[in-house]
Parts: C-alpha cells; structure tokens; sequence
C-alpha cells in the first residue's frame, strides 16, 4: 500500500507531461512552451544532481548547456544534417568539458566552487561572444534546422510537427530522468547523499570523496549538456546568452525554486518558472522584476521550495 | 487538532482566499474561444525592444504601429476586417527571447503578421522563425544588409535602409567636412559589423583610409578605453556606429574627454532619440537620419507629426515612422492582393510603392522587386545644439540623397529569392 503511494506523485508527473500538449492550448499555452518546460526542467534536475544530491553548488552550468546547444547546432549546419548525430555530439563535447574543468576544480568547495564554475563558464561564453566567424558571434547560430527523424521504418517530421518534437523532447527527458533516478538509488547514489550530509565522516569512512564529486559533476554536466542539445532543436537556434553566467543563475533558481531536496522540485520549479516569463513578459515590460520578487518570496517564506510545502502539508 | 477540526476550519476559510486567488487569475488570462471567423481581428505581432539599450527606439516603432493601426482601422481595416496589434518584448539584445516571442506570436496568437526587429541579429534570427513557417514579416528598423542581402527570404519586407546604402550616403559629406583617416567604434554584433564593412569599402573608393577599429560589445557602458586607443591612431575622424544607449554613452564620453575639439567625431547613422539623450555640447557630427520630422515642404507630414504629437507630446523620429510605414505596409500588401495569404500579399508588394500619406519623403519610395527592399531618400546632415523649428530640431538636413542612387544594384545585394513551390 505504501509503495503504491510512493508511485502517486511519479504517476501524476508522467500523466501531466504525457498529455501536456492536448490540453497547454486550453488553458492559454502553446505546444513549444511544454517543450520548453521539459526541455529547462531536464537541466535544472540535472543540477540538482549535483546540488541537491551530492551538496555541491555550481554556477557554471550553463556552459555545458550551452556548449551541447552549440555542438548541436554546429553538427546540423557545418557537419551532417542529422539530429541524433547532432544530439550526441553536443552531449560529447559538454561532457568532455565538464571531465577536464571538473578535474581542475574538484579539491575546491562551497563559494570557492562555485566560483570557479562561473569563471570557467564566462571562458565560454566569450569564445562564443567573440568567434564571430565560426559561432555567429552575439548574433548567434543561425541558418539550420533541426532534421526529420530517420527511423528506418518512417520518418518522423519533427520540424514540422511541434507535437512530434515534443514527444521526442519528452523521450530522451525519461530517458535522462530514469537514468538519474536509477543512479540515485543505486549505491554510488547513496554515497553522494552521505558526501552532501556530512563530507567529513565520508572521508572518514573511506570513501574517496573527490573521485566521488567528480563522478556526480559529469553526470549532472552529461544530462545538461543533452538538455541544452535539445533546447538549440527547439528553437532552431543558439546565442551566447545560452551559455553565460545568468543562464546558470537561472537553472539554479529553478532547482530552489521547485525544492532542491526533492527528485521532481526542479522540473516543478523550471515549469513555474518558464510560464511566469512567458506570461508576465507579454503584460508588462517589468517581467523580470515580478518574477525577482517571487523568487524572493519564495526563498524567504519556503526555503525547501514549492514542492517542500506540499510535502509538509501532505505528511502533517 | 482533530482532523475534522482541520478540514471545518482551517481549510475552509484558506479554500476561499484560494478560490477567489483562482477566479482572479482566470481573468488575467485571455480568452482562446474562436468566434466566428468574419469577426476575427486581423493580427499583426510586434515581436520589438521594449527594455535594455534599444527599449527608447523600439517603444517609438510601437507608437508608430498604434497610429497606423488606428489609421487603418479607421479606412476600413484589412481585407474588410479590423486590425489587432499584439506586442511583445524581445529584449534588446537577446536572441533567444526574441526567437521565442516570434514562435508564441505565431504559435498561440495565430498572428498574420509579424514586425520586429530594431536589432539586426535579432532581426535575422526572426527571419529564421518568420521564413520557417511562412508568415508575412516586415523589418521596421533593423539595418544590417542580410535581412535583404544574403539570407534574404520571400516573405520578410524591411522598411529602414541596409548599412550600405547608410555608408554610401554618408562617406562622400564624411569625407569632404572631416577628412580621409578614419577610426571606428563598432558595436560588436551583425548591425555593426556590416555598417564598418559598408563604410570601409566605400571609404576606400573615395580614397580615405582605415586607421583602427574596436569592437564593444552591445550595452557597453564605459568607452573610455576604446577613445583613449582612438586618440592615440590620430584619426582624422572617430566614427561612432554604436547606436540607442551606447551611442549617448559613448558620444557623452567622447565630449567629456575633450575629443571633439581634436578630431571631428561622426559616423553614418544616427537617430533624434540619441541627440535627445545627449547634452547639447556633445550634438555634433555629420551623420545620416533615415526620416526626419521637419520636411516642411512634403506633403502630409504636417499632420502626421501632429498626430503623433497628440498622443506622445513629443516629434516622431525616423522610428516612428519605420513602425508606421512597416504597419501601413502589411495592409497596403494585403489590400492590394484582397487576400491573407502570405503568398499572394508577398507577391502584391514586389515593386509596391508608398502612397504620400504613408510615404512622407519627397520621392515615392517603394519596394524592390526579387530583394524586397525599401528604397527611400535619406538625409545627410549634422547635428546641432538647438536649431530654429524650436527644442526638437537637433538635425540639420544638408542633403537628401535619393535612394536609388545608392542602393547598388540587385545583384550587389546578394541576395537570390526562392519562392515556396
């Protein structure tokens, strides 16, 4: 009985994402925008693999973001116009970053990580800002298309179709989230939760701790590098703005946002999140600060974000 | 506290904060009811800076697009039906929000056309989005020369001059009141980029030189580094291509510096909302305005400029007038081909002129067939502190260029249209 209710909440998330784009039109949405939700909720949970998993804060995700939207978008326009191709070698170059950073960061904890995270983000965004010639430069990557799906057996127009898209979005997202789901519960997973609750008896009790948080800063880099692969496809485009600093900033504030102790807060955070952009930015020309003020409010009166309010409620 | 308790109590007073909270946000969002499609509204997305360096210039094409929606409302709308105006914020420099804008204009709001932007990345990179999925787009105010050049597209009309044409204007005034060495102080993204081409090359045809040339980065605040590497080439002119913010800032500085009593700071296009900004020491230089508002012998322009004074108290720039023209354009395409298909309305304005009341230039402009192109007159002239028409007449025009003369030829353009089969 009590396993049953554990699978609620999963059963309910997988409910909402499958049948999102039959009903985000009722309600005043758009088919792309539940493509973004899941596509920034995809990478706000994979930083908080890292940040509510393993306790380590990093502001520099956005580099690896950003760096799979450009490995994508390079792919299809310079390469071979391919997707998967695409998707997989944004995914590549993002986690071969974030192995040769991570290695070079990994002694260094709290601020100072966080730190150097966005210092090493920023060294990306600028080759991105300056190489005008390969990268488009502050005018961005643009002049290709994400290509149909080549199934062997059909085609599947993912240009043409947002829903056909969408429901490719959402597949590699369960893959990702699956994968992150099983890492958690698997023994390397419960290392890192004692890494995050007290990194000293970890040590203590001999686990390696640096190899450790290492592991967990590629594997949160891997999927959110994929998240931004995906994120280029959506928009058939890619600037700089998706790999500095505050693009960090804001998956960060989705994770908190959401409720960073929790597997599904951040995916809850991202779609709170994307719709209060989307909305308010069309009422007013002030959007960023009502959406400033929200998340202040959010931090000072709900520390464990929206989805810790729930949970209290739902166990008092 | 009893269960019970809890749901008697507690719970019914909060379910109707939070019932009311509901009902209110209900109101918020507009209705997705389609009523009968003779009703419709027909809908033009604006998809412009509303906040950041271009939040002034991009808020005067808005207030071009009401007039001109009132306007047409008032002569019977499009193709019979009323028009609607849907306006977006794409920020100033941001790509990716300008992109997504232009998806939910199209996506949810259905819109028939689409106008944007004063940024020319962001301007292309609409294109990419308009182009993809064959709605009619008008460039009000976005100069660089791809947006008709080389990724030009069937269904995407600009209003402004391309950079060329702005450096074909204004090199030969340049060249004679300051003289043949040449610094730049280039905003680092398509618009500038393509303008210092356009200037380079056609400086180097009237044989002046190119002594140096910095890059900012859009927003830049602080130019005190890139006048002092200016300074130290010994130009004979500084040319400032930032534009919105950055030009005051970098104007502003350049004055503060002493620059202007040793070199002639210019450059090619420069704008009223700029000049307004500036103290009036620092409004100096030869430049090009693509419209001004003191044409007292053109017809028409008396009343638009009172029109527009009405609603805003203040002259209308070469902006308003981009917004205006560019709205008045989708209904004159459209009009024209009795239709609203993106097609068959691209097709009308091959070659379409503007009428004098839309037009408000000495010469008819009109769009050039196979690049889609507006050709206009442009005004070649120097700034003032303040002139004789009152507070507002910081420009004084020496010379309208005329179009045609310096657009080049369609080939030079580059760019070679594919109509969708």
């Amino acid at each position: 009985m009590s396993a049953l209710r554990q699978q609620v909440p999963n059963a309910v998330v997988w409910l909402v994402l499958l049948t999102m784009p039959y009903w985000m039109g009722a309600v005043g949405g758009y088919t792309e925008l539940a493509s973004r939700v899941v596509v920034l909720g995809l990478a706000a949970m994979a930083l908080n693999f890292l940040l509510g998993f393993t306790g380590v804060l990093s502001f520099g995700h956005a580099a690896y973001f950003g760096l799979g939207a450009y490995g994508v978008g390079m792919t299809i326009k310079y390469l071979v116009p391919s997707t998967p191709l695409g998707i997989l070698v944004g995914a590549a170059v993002g986690t071969l970053a974030a192995m040769v950073i991570g290695a070079l960061i990994v002694k260094l904890r709290g601020v100072y990580f966080a730190m150097v995270t966005i210092a090493f983000g920023q060294v990306f965004f600028f080759i991105a800002f300056r190489w005008n010639e390969v990268t488009g430069g502050d005018d961005g990557l643009t002049g290709w298309k994400r290509q149909a799906l080549d199934l062997g057996f059909t085609r599947v127009d993912i240009l043409g179709s947002d829903k056909a898209f969408y429901y490719l979005v959402l597949a590699v997202f369960a893959a990702c989230v699956a994968a992150m789901a099983l890492l958690l519960r698997s023994p390397f997973g419960r290392t890192l939760i004692a890494i995050r609750e007290n990194e000293r008896r970890a040590r203590f009790l001999g686990i390696p701790v640096e190899q450790h948080i290492w592991l967990s800063f590629v594997i949160s880099c891997f999927f959110v590098s994929i998240a931004g692969t995906l994120y280029a496809l959506l928009s058939n485009f890619t600037d700089p703005r998706a790999l500095r600093w505050d693009q960090s900033g804001n998956f960060v504030i989705m994770a908190v946002l959401g409720g960073m102790r929790s597997f599904w807060g951040p995916l809850i955070g991202a779609a709170i999140f994307v719709v209060l952009q989307d909305y308010v930015s069309s009422q007013t020309e002030n959007w960023m600060s009502v959406i400033g003020v929200f998340f202040m409010l959010v931090v000072l009166f709900f520390p464990r974000g929206v989805l810790g309010i729930l949970r209290r409620r739902l166990a008092s | 506290m009893s269960g019970q308790d809890l749901l008697g109590k507690k719970l019914s007073r909060r379910t109707v904060i939070k019932a009311a909270a509901a009902a209110g946000a209900l109101q918020l969002t507009g209705p997705f009811i389609i009523s009968a499609r003779g009703e419709q509204p027909v809908k033009i997305g604006l998809d412009n800076p509303l906040t950041g360096t271009y939040a002034a210039v991009g808020k005067n094409e808005l207030i071009g697009c009401q007039l001109a929606i009132e306007q047409i409302n008032a002569k019977g709308g499009i193709v019979g039906r009323p028009v609607e105006l849907i306006v977006e914020d794409s920020t100033s420099g941001d790509a990716g929000t300008a992109v997504q804008k232009a998806r939910k204009l199209i996506e949810r709001d259905h819109v028939n056309f689409l106008l944007g932007n004063v940024n020319s990345a962001l301007a292309l990179a609409m294109a990419d989005v308009s182009s993809e999925k064959k709605v009619l787009h008008v460039v009000p105010g976005g100069h660089t020369d791809a947006v008709t050049g080389a990724t030009c597209h069937w269904n995407v009309f600009r209003i402004c001059n391309t950079t060329q044409m702005e450096a074909n204007a204004v090199t030969p005034s340049l060249i004679k009141n300051a003289g043949k060495k040449w610094y730049y102080i280039t905003p680092d993204y398509a618009f500038g980029h393509t303008l210092q081409a356009g200037l380079e090359k056609a400086c180097a045809k009237a044989g002046g030189t190119k002594l140096g040339a910095d890059l900012t980065p859009l927003g830049t605040t602080d130019f005190s580094s890139y006048l002092i590497k200016a300074q130290a080439a010994k130009p004979d002119v500084i040319i400032f291509l930032t534009q919105g913010d950055d030009m005051v800032n970098a104007l502003k500085q350049a004055v503060q510096f002493g620059l202007d009593k040793r070199f002639h700071l210019a450059g090619a296009q420069q704008e009223l909302e700029p000049l307004e900004g500036l103290p009036p020491e620092a409004r100096i230089g030869t430049w090009v305005f693509e419209w001004y508002w003191n044409q007292p012998n053109v017809p028409h322009v008396k009343e638009f400029v009172a029109a527009i004074k009405k609603k805003t108290g203040r002259v209308p720039t070469a902006r308003t007038w981009f917004g205006f023209a560019s709205t008045w354009s989708c209904a004159l395409g459209a009009n024209s081909a009795k239709s609203l298909e993106a097609v068959k309305i691209a097709k009308a304005m091959q070659g379409m002129k503007l009428p004098p009341e839309v037009a408000l230039m000495p010469d008819t402009p009109y769009f050039r067939a196979g690049q889609n192109q507006l050709i206009p007159n442009l005004y070649v002239g120097h700034a003032q502190a303040k002139g004789p028409a009152g507070p507002d007449d910081l420009f004084h025009v020496d010379q309208v260029v005329k179009g045609p003369d310096i657009a080049g030829t369609l080939e030079e353009s580059g760019c070679k249209m594919t109509w969708p089969a």
